[in-house]
């Protein structure tokens, strides 16, 4: 079936403003959006610029807004969105660079402001690892499959409106480590979730749950972190 | 850049829901006062005796300050969503704070200094 795909295209080093071009593309069952923008790279313009590396869901790297939603262009199979014309834009709310390509440098800068590591003063034992029973990794389970993809901070609309609020991704990662029991770090990252671009920013619109391809509820855990801020200090 | 590191918001978010939860049984309970406890009959002696009474006084202020904290924080809530120039910020949130002071103690006087025309109460 012929598809065509109208792509963003950008480069500002030409002074032209964005625009969508049309590639047609004839697409077989089990393409993928990523495989399109690859037979288009490869046959019909080698300047288009998009970023992957697994091709299989796994490195977050090929996030962009298909038709509307923000997904991973890898998992995205072309025949199944239903269309004869589909769009594909770079994530919204992050400054384009070139094509679909975007600056990942305030989503990087959030997760640090986070302290998105395991933060434990105590010395781990000398003949083992840090043990976490299989129930206690269970409670953090889903919220440790996060690719970083930054397809939830993308489509958050108070992101949008304040790109200095840490994002359902960021405070998702805080979760994470929040709430693993190995884990002594609340106190050094409160002071960027209860924060007027922390925690307080979200007003519950879950387009992140919505668009996640991991399928996380990120404001879960956002409302799981309010209510310890709130009970740690009253 | 502002990253308004520790600036907090925890408790004016947790007094938003505690206030919320009270305004909605306050709401419901002052709807079922005055349509439904009297057959429906909504006259001004009937409201101005209740409100004549300590106990209504108090409870009318609660509501009344509940109200404005909880309505003139959505204020600040959009404000802070959406204005990112300091100086603007600074303008509505004062305008915010100065008319959520005026309601507050113009409700406050009224309901404190209300007698009811033909007597009674306080
Ligand atoms: S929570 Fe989901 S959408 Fe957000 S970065 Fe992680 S995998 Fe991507
Ligand atoms: S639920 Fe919160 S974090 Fe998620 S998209 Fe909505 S506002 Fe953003
Ligand atoms: S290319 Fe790695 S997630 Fe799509």
């Amino acid at each position: 079936m012929k598809i065509t795909f109208k792509v963003y295209r950008f480069d500002p080093q030409s002074g032209k403003a964005p625009y969508l071009q049309d590639f047609p593309v004839e697409v077989t069952p089990g393409m993928t959006i990523l495989d399109a923008l690859g037979e288009i790279k490869a046959h019909q313009d080698g300047t288009l610029v998009y970023r992957r590396s697994c091709r299989s869901g796994i490195c977050g790297s090929c996030a962009m807004k298909i038709n509307g939603f923000n997904r991973l262009a890898c998992e995205t199979q072309a025949l199944l969105l239903k269309q004869s014309v589909i769009h594909v834009e770079p994530l919204p709310g992050l400054k384009p660079i070139k094509d679909l390509a975007v600056d990942m440098e305030i989503f990087y800068e959030a997760l640090a402001r986070v302290k998105h590591w395991l933060i434990n003063p105590d010395p781990p034992p000398t003949d083992k690892e840090r043990y976490q029973s299989p129930e206690d990794f269970k409670k953090i389970e889903v919220s440790t499959s996060c690719i970083l993809c930054a397809s939830c901070t993308a489509s958050c609309p108070s992101f949008w409106a304040d790109k200095n609020y840490l994002g359902p991704a960021a405070i998702l990662k805080a979760y994470r480590y929040s709430f693993d029991t190995r884990d002594k770090g609340f106190a050094d990252r409160v002071g960027a979730l209860d924060n007027k671009h922390g925690l307080w920013r979200c007003h519950t619109i879950m387009n992140c749950t919505d668009c996640c391809p991991k399928h996380i509820n990120p404001t879960e855990s956002i409302c799981h972190l309010r209510r310890m801020t709130v009970e740690n200090k009253y | 850049m502002d990253r308004g590191i520790g600036s907090g918001g925890a408790f004016a978010w947790f007094f938003q829901r505690i206030s919320g939860v009270f305004l909605l049984i306050a709401l419901l309970a002052h709807f079922w006062v005055l349509h439904y406890s009297n057959n429906g009959d909504v006259t001004f002696n009937l409201v101005a005796q209740r409100l004549s009474t300590p106990l209504w006084k108090t409870i009318d202020l609660t509501f009344l300050v509940m109200a404005i904290i909880h309505g003139f924080y959505g204020f600040l809530m959009v404000i802070r969503d959406y204005v990112h120039n300091h100086n603007l910020r600074l303008v509505l949130v004062s305008l915010v704070w100065t008319v959520g002071i005026i309601v507050g103690v113009l409700g406050t006087l009224t309901i404190i200094a209300f007698k009811a025309p033909g007597g009674g109460g306080l």
